[in-house]
């Protein structure tokens, strides 16, 4: 079966410049659009599910999902961190396990406006199970039991008095900022400071969370030990891998972006799919007696409903192209949303994986396919004669 | 005189394409009013904000609770006629993912403060009398199908009770919100039956309240009413920070931060494509009705006449398709209100977003028929004569 | 009626500038059924177009019906040929989208008339070329003839002295020619048009009364002659 030549289409699409640019445009935004949806996804879903630790668990107060929930007493703590025979010892024999607490207090932006900022106390051993994760960057680490913080290398210069030297007051307590640090995670956007002087400046007795690290970390044991801890009279918990944890916490957000995308996909790809059925239409309707020749000379249907479907197909790739280099100025860009399980804002970067770019190529083919079917339907099913005819 | 059967039939000329473009435009309109009414909708609470009510805080933190005997402390400040406080309860339905606000309040102060809360079903009367009781909102009546005289179980979050039983709360009235500034997806239930569970050690969480939320009597200035109160507590215990209801409400929706950006980017993406499709559309409509706008030169129709039939052309197309799109975004506006549940209960497509929404139609018609109006306008006939039909 | 004076018109094609009427000079009297002739090239449509309006003479003078044309905007030109001058083309150039009458009402919209004058006139025209009946056909419903009728009506319409005809019969077969013309020599006779029609037609041409010949823009000579009647033959 002889195929039309594919020479035949590109030279139409060039041809009809305008209208082929145009059309890969509009397919070209459509695609855009999406594809930004899934980078703001991609990046959120990177900061939290992939910066989470397989080996650290978490410790919450039953019933809570989040650490803003979550609520132990000092006697809690001191029980969780001595007397759970299942958490590792470092080399002098003291647990590996940090009590933190965590609130959000009310800061005020640079570029003006308020927003939540997780302030973290925590204890000597949270830097110790963050290992090199954890860099400080600037000036120093602060003092145990002193009135000095760090700052998230994220929050620094965005948030009011978050630069080394700067004094930041916590109700009537006020802090200094010794250094920057840089984390990967959530922590990036966190304010951190000794646990004790933290929760009096605060005046809050309360602590939030306690992570540990496991003698024993095979998820069978995590998960003998999970419903051991549930059911512990003492002190019910529940005890989940950091990485469970953080994805927990993000799960209804990145879930949601999911959901806007696909419904923006399907709402705007219809509008798109009808835009490019006009152009393929168009070039159909100029080109009938083009046609009229070719099935004359004795080309068969098939051949010329392909012929229509590979040129639909290239304005597809055209406007997966445009697509693709409309989103990818956004990669990197910083923005900040809540976190709604803890109402703190978290600063993460739009991501453009290449699953974000193959996600929108192929998004941009089955738009330019669906858009070519009944033109280039139409167009096999002319008659000879008549296409001859008509000019 | 305008030849408008000529801008009529040519519409019709190609009915495909006239119809595609058309149904692209009810697509993005539609979706175009959909988001812009989303993003009013957060807005509300900070538009429709009132100025005689003011919010009391913590000034460290909104997580941070503000002691019992503040309310009796901030009712005796000089211009303050009503307090009522608001205290996260957060707990959940069933589920996890049946989430929706619920306030421990002051049964006896609500109404007065809040004019917009209208009750709907049930007597608000009962729900103030009835320690047990709780006051629900209309889309969550909607949503979970809540009715008067149900107990509805709620599971605690960081308020539980350490017997592991679920909390209850009978339904004694509904309410429906006539502002943006109350939420018709809250459950508010009596401060006094948390106060109580509190002291009697029956639960988990921190003493105190959240917010006291203060209606500023008639004549006074709600600014120096708010620094009395903020001096008031200078020394603590605990520093406050007392704001307007517009200020309170603005925190959260910076909070929920670039949403708004969000969904005004997805709408220029939206406004791009359909505009490209637009103009696409007229540039072949123009390509084919060359030879008849010589045809109309040659009759006499002026040039300008020949500008207006083709740009009046464009603008009827997109106002064909857009106006649908408007109008199935207000045909859908209670349903659409349903479908998003608690997430967005007062969800609205107001008459702004109808006019803007038409606004937008006419400028897209505008931007895809002006240049080929252009062009056809400035065509000498004896050249459009020759084009092919 | 007409009167052209040392009138130039040339385009320029590829760089090359191609003199279309080289200096010409005619006159064509009241009521006169002209045949334009002359090879391809010769400048007669060039003429035509001028003669109506439809373009702008390099220089000379063109006056029609005591207009001059030369010093008119292209506003004006379009006013001018609104009430003073009807068309009939060789590819009749109806409006596709329109029916007959629409087509035909048309060029009444730039009239100060009434909706229900304007339908008297637009039927009151469609009956004079004998398509009554047609009138809500589209174009693609009607033949060659029937559709050049259409603009016959659509150039009658407006009641203009001067109707101008590029190659009207050149698409249609020999009987729908016959009517067409037969229908130009009645309007002539009994409605006393001045009528100027291109054609390389001799046939069609032999129903004139008046044969005009050009080439390569010159007038070559004017001849005066008996026409014959369409219904002869």
């Amino acid at each position: 079966m002889a195929l039309v030549p594919l020479n035949y289409n590109l030279r139409s699409l060039i041809q009809r410049r305008t209208s082929t640019f145009l059309t890969a445009l509009a397919l070209g935004a459509t695609v855009a659009t999406v594809a930004g949806v899934l980078a703001l996804q991609q990046g959120f879903e990177t900061l939290f599910t992939k910066s989470g630790r397989d080996d650290v668990v978490v410790f919450l107060r039953k019933g809570a999902a989040s650490e803003g929930e979550s609520a132990f007493t000092r006697d809690d703590t001191r029980y969780l961190v001595n007397s759970i025979t299942e958490i590792a010892k470092d080399a002098s024999g003291k647990p590996i396990a940090a009590v933190e607490s965590f609130l959000a207090l009310r800061r005020r932006k640079m570029d003006g406006g308020e927003t939540n900022v997780p302030v973290r106390g925590v204890s000597p051993m949270s830097f110790d199970l963050m290992g090199d994760r954890l860099k400080i960057t600037s000036g120093r680490t602060f003092q145990p039991s002193s009135d000095e913080v760090i700052i998230g290398a994220k929050l620094a210069g965005r948030i009011q008095n978050t630069l080394v030297g700067d004094t930041i007051v916590f109700n009537m307590t006020p802090f200094k900022v010794v250094g920057i640090f840089e984390n990967d995670g959530p922590a990036g956007s966190e304010v951190w400071g000794d646990v004790e002087r933290i929760i009096e400046a605060l005046d809050r007795p309360l602590f939030n969370r306690v992570i540990a690290k496991l003698a024993d970390s095979s998820p069978d044991a995590l998960a003998a030990f999970n419903a051991r801890m549930q059911a512990d009279v003492q002190s019910p918990c529940e005890v989940k891998t950091e990485a469970e944890y953080l994805a927990g916490l993000t799960g209804m957000l990145s879930g949601l972006l999911q959901f806007v995308g696909s419904i923006l996909g399907s709402v705007m790809g219809i509008a798109a799919v009808f835009t490019a059925t006009n152009t393929m239409l168009s070039a159909i309707a100029s080109r009938t007696h083009e046609i009229g020749i070719l099935l004359a000379t004795g080309f068969r249907p098939i051949p010329i409903f392909l012929s229509f479907m590979f040129e639909s197909l290239v304005l597809g790739v055209f406007g997966g192209a445009i697509g693709c280099l409309l989103v990818l100025p956004v990669n990197g860009i910083e923005t900040g949303t809540s976190n709604f399980a803890t109402f703190t804002e978290v600063a993460f970067a739009f991501k453009i994986t290449p699953q974000v770019l193959t996600s929108a190529v192929i998004f941009s083919l089955v738009l330019g396919l669906l858009a070519g079917a009944w033109p280039a339907w139409k167009a096999a099913m002319m008659k000879p004669t008549e296409a001859l005819r008509r000019s | 005189m305008v030849p408008f059967r000529v801008i009529w039939r040519n519409l019709f000329g190609h009915p495909v394409r006239s119809l595609l473009t058309a149904a692209s435009l009810v697509v993005a309109m539609f979706l175009l009013c959909v988001l812009r009414s989303l993003v009013v909708t957060l807005d509300a609470g900070v538009t429709e904000a009132r100025t005689d009510r003011l919010v009391v805080q913590s000034a460290a933190s909104l997580f941070v609770t503000l002691p019992e005997n503040y309310r009796g402390k901030v009712a005796a400040v000089e211009g303050v006629k009503h307090v009522c406080s608001w205290t996260w309860f957060g707990a959940y339905y069933q589920r996890r993912e049946n989430f929706f606000a619920q306030f421990s309040t002051d049964q006896d102060t609500l109404l007065a403060m809040y004019p917009e809360m209208e009750i709907v079903a049930g007597d608000y009367e009962r729900f103030r009398l009835n320690r047990n009781s709780c006051i629900v909102g209309e889309a969550l009546v909607k949503s979970y199908g809540f009715k008067l005289g149900d107990k509805v179980p709620l599971i605690g979050t960081f308020i539980q009770r350490l017997d592991g039983q679920p909390w209850e709360f009978e339904v004694a009235a509904v309410y429906r919100s006539k502002a943006g500034t109350l939420d018709s997806g809250t459950l508010f239930f009596h401060h006094e039956f948390l106060k109580k569970a509190r002291e009697e050690k029956l639960c988990t969480g921190e003493e105190g309240v959240n917010t006291y939320v203060v209606k500023v009597a008639d004549g006074n200035d709600p600014i120096t009413v708010a620094s009395r109160i903020d001096s008031l507590f200078e020394n603590g215990p605990q520093k406050v920070q007392t704001t307007t209801e517009a200020e309170f409400n603005a925190q959260f929706v910076s909070m929920i931060g670039n949403i708004p950006f969000f969904l005004s980017a997805i709408g220029s993406g939206v406004l791009f494509a359909i505009v490209m499709a637009v103009v696409n559309t007229m540039l072949m409509a123009s390509r084919e009705q060359t030879r008849a706008v010589g045809i109309l030169k040659a009759l006499g129709f002026t040039s300008t006449t020949v500008f207006l039939v083709f740009l009046l052309q464009a603008i009827t197309l997109s106002l064909l398709g857009g106006g649908t799109g408007v109008a199935l975004a207000l045909a859908t506006s209670d349903a659409l209100r349903d479908a998003l549940g608690t997430t967005f209960p007062n969800y609205v497509v107001s008459h702004d977003t109808v006019v803007v929404g038409l606004i937008v139609t006419v400028v897209v018609g505008l931007i895809a028929g002006l240049v080929p109006a252009l062009k056809l306008a400035k065509l000498n006939p004896v050249n459009a004569l020759r084009a092919e039909q | 009626m007409i009167t052209l004076r040392q009138v130039v018109k040339s385009y320029s094609r590829g760089g090359e500038t191609l003199v279309v009427l080289d200096h010409l000079d005619l006159t064509v009297a009241d009521g006169q059924f002209c045949a334009l002739m002359g090879p391809s090239g010769s400048g007669k449509s060039t003429l035509l177009n001028l003669v109506g309006g439809l373009d702008h003479a390099d220089s000379g003078v063109v006056e029609v019906g005591g207009e001059d044309l030369t010093s008119m905007s292209n506003d004006e030109l379009a006013g001018w040929r609104a009430s003073s001058v009807g068309f009939v083309f060789q590819g009749f150039n109806l409006i596709p989208v329109l029916t007959a009458i629409e087509n035909v009402t048309l060029p009444l919209l730039l009239a100060p008339l009434s909706g229900k004058q304007r339908r008297e006139h637009a039927e009151y025209a469609l009956e004079l070329v004998g398509l009554k009946d047609r009138m809500h056909h589209r174009p693609g419903q009607l033949s060659g003839g029937q559709e050049q009728r259409v603009a016959i009506a659509r150039a009658l319409v407006t009641d203009p002295q001067l109707i101008l005809a590029d190659e009207p019969t050149g698409d249609l077969d020999r009987n729908s020619a016959d009517q067409v013309l037969g229908l130009m020599q009645r309007l002539n006779s009994e409605m006393k048009k001045t009528i100027v029609m291109v054609t390389h037609d001799p046939a069609a041409a032999a129903h004139a009364g008046t044969l005009v010949h050009l080439d390569k823009g010159k007038l070559v000579r004017i001849e005066q002659q008996t026409p014959v009647s369409a219904g002869a033959r």
